[in-house]
């Protein structure tokens, strides 16, 4: 757990209407170390996430993903972004698809899989994720902590090196967060790479190696969670945990 | 769709008699007033610029003699000054006999059954202008949409000048330009310049509800399919326009309802179209009442049955 998998140097970025989203975050995740975002809303989390697979450009620093320099001149986005899955807050399952279909497209049009290698590795991840028995539904029809299962399936069908979550449990009802928040854990068990912005302070407390508070765009406080909890040396982490432990 | 507010019962069908009564005012005022013109209305010439019952005439291709043969059903022509000789059969109505001289382009004999008169052969080729103008504008729209929502900001100028251009031009005066200028540059026949201007014209309005339809399209699918490794190009054609195409489904089906009636304007060329079909059916009958009354039926009879169709398509994909 030495290796680094993703590297962070001084990042900035502003965007276009001038807000400045990240100010010098540096950070490093190792090889099967799940890392955990924490903060109030708008302290730049989801862009720091989405700098990492070039959703989002930068204006200062470097961002080097499993020894890919992300943002230099050149770089194969495509064949990068096929390392790094990601999962959104509202899911973005493609709703004219069945969930089969929406594992299966990527590998067949990107990895150009034949379709009954496609439908194979399909249907073993939606097993995975408990769900094989809804493979011919389409993502209305699936509740939201089942669409946000089949999400992390087609996600993880590109077989990628480092999974991104941000806030995947957010838009759900309280009694579908376990069973999303179950097959995340899983995955870190298997040793999947992972960064989750997350507001579940049990998930982070059980299943991080270590846990980084964001705080007005800037990485602001990086512990391993008994430490993150129990005794934070940081005077705007305390007020956060206070609020966010409170309920 | 929010419910309507009902009115119920007997009401409901007061209000459908005012309706029954005011078309039926609005008629009556119609035909009083075309009582009051010094105008013969002769509705029974028209079915036949309609629909002609009369048969194809068999004319003689050149000067010659006739000869039937034993059972009568095959006419023979030979020709007087030359070796040549043509043969008829499957004829109803025979106007020649045993032994006639005949000029060339005499009727010799009339074929039976029914065939489409002026009318209805002008509906066709407005049809098939219409239809081929759509697959046209289609594409053209299809591209000129993409270059609207697209990064590259020549692709993105250009379809908006060709939008801005368009739109901004009466559709008259561009068809005067593709047939008097590029179809004169490019030796385009009446019909290709016609479909072209068409085509160019209803491109612009077509990549308006292309672009329209893919920006309704949430960001979060081209994301998605982003952050999967599909390029672009991918994206858009396996996640992000299948979900546009069901928005635009709707308003494309309501343009071609626009192309067929714009299709009017091509008769300024010589192509003889519906509105063409009924001026020159108009010059032969003396009866423009009559003719222009059909022919408004018959583009009425178009358009009506496509929007039928659109409003089940609507339904269908409402419900999916
Ligand atoms: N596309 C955007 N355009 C302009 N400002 C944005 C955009 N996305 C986010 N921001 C701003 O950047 C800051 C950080 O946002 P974000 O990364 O979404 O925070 P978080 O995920 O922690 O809530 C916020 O002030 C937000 O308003
Ligand atoms: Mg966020």
């Amino acid at each position: 757990m030495t290796e680094p998998l993703i590297e962070l140097r001084g990042v900035g970025k502003s965007y276009a209407n001038g807000t400045q989203a990240l100010k010098g975050v540096s950070l490093t995740v190792a090889r099967g170390e799940v890392v955990c975002i924490v903060g109030p809303s708008g302290s730049g989390k989801s862009t720091l996430l989405r700098t990492l697979n070039a959703l989002e450009g930068i204006d200062q620093g470097r961002v080097v993903v499993d020894g890919i320099d992300v943002h230099a001149r050149g770089t194969d986005l495509n064949r990068l972004r096929t390392h790094v899955g990601m999962v959104f807050q509202q899911f973005n399952l493609f709703p004219h698809m069945t969930a089969l279909q929406n594992v299966m497209l990527a590998p067949q049009r990107v990895l150009k899989l034949s379709v009954n290698e496609a439908r194979q590795r399909a249907e073993a991840l939606l097993a995975k994720v408990g769900l094989l028995a809804k493979a011919d539904t389409r993502p209305a029809q699936l509740s939201g902590g089942q669409q946000q299962r089949v999400a992390i399936a087609r996600a993880l069908a590109m077989q990628p090196s480092i999974m991104l979550f941000d806030e995947p449990t957010s838009a759900l009802d309280p009694e579908m967060v376990g069973e999303v928040l179950d097959v995340m854990q899983t995955l870190a068990r298997e040793g999947m790479t992972m960064c989750v912005v997350t507001h579940e302070m049990g998930f982070a407390r059980a299943v991080a190696h270590r846990v980084v508070f964001m705080d007005g765009g800037e990485a602001v406080y990086d512990d391993a969670p008994p430490a993150f909890f129990a005794a934070p040396r940081n005077e705007r982490l305390r007020a956060f945990l206070g609020q966010v432990l409170k309920n | 769709m929010a419910a309507e507010p009902q009115v119920s019962g007997w009401r409901r069908w007061c209000w459908h008699g005012v309706y029954a009564l005011i078309i039926v005012a609005l008629g009556a005022g119609l035909y009083g007033a075309s009582r009051r013109v010094d105008y013969t209305w002769r509705w029974d010439r028209l079915p036949q610029y309609i629909v002609s019952t009369e048969g194809e005439d068999i004319r003689a291709p050149f000067d010659g003699f006739v000869a039937f043969s034993a059972d009568g059903k095959t006419l023979t022509v030979t020709e007087m000054k030359g070796a040549g000789t043509e043969r008829y059969t499957g004829f109803a109505q025979v106007l020649v006999g045993q032994g006639d001289l005949v000029f060339q382009n005499d009727v010799l004999a009339r074929k039976p059954g029914i065939r489409p008169g002026p009318l209805l052969v002008g509906l066709g080729l407005t049809l098939e202008i219409s239809a081929l103008s759509l697959v046209f504008a289609l594409l053209l729209g299809l591209v000129a949409g993409l270059g609207r929502v697209a990064h590259n900001p020549a692709a993105r100028n250009l379809a908006a000048t060709y939008v801005e251009i368009i739109r901004g031009t009466p559709l008259l005066v561009q068809i005067f330009i593709f047939y008097f200028f590029i179809g004169t540059v490019l030796q385009l026949s009446a019909f290709a310049a016609g479909v072209a201007a068409l085509a160019v014209f209803t491109g612009a309005y077509v990549a308006e509800i292309v672009r329209a339809g893919i920006e309704g399209v949430p960001r979060g699918q081209m994301e998605a399919a982003r952050s999967l490794g599909m390029s672009t190009a991918q994206a858009m054609r396996h996640v992000v326009l299948p979900q546009a195409l069901r928005r635009m489904l709707p308003p494309l089906a309501g343009q071609f309802i626009n192309l067929i009636k714009d299709s009017s304007l091509v008769s300024v060329m010589a192509l003889t179209d519906l509105t063409k079909a009924g001026r020159e059916v108009v010059s032969s009958t003396f009866s423009p009442f009559e003719v222009w009354f059909s022919v408004a039926a018959l583009y009425l009879l178009l358009t009506g049955s496509l929007s039928l169709l659109v409003r089940r398509l609507e339904r269908r994909l409402a419900h999916d």
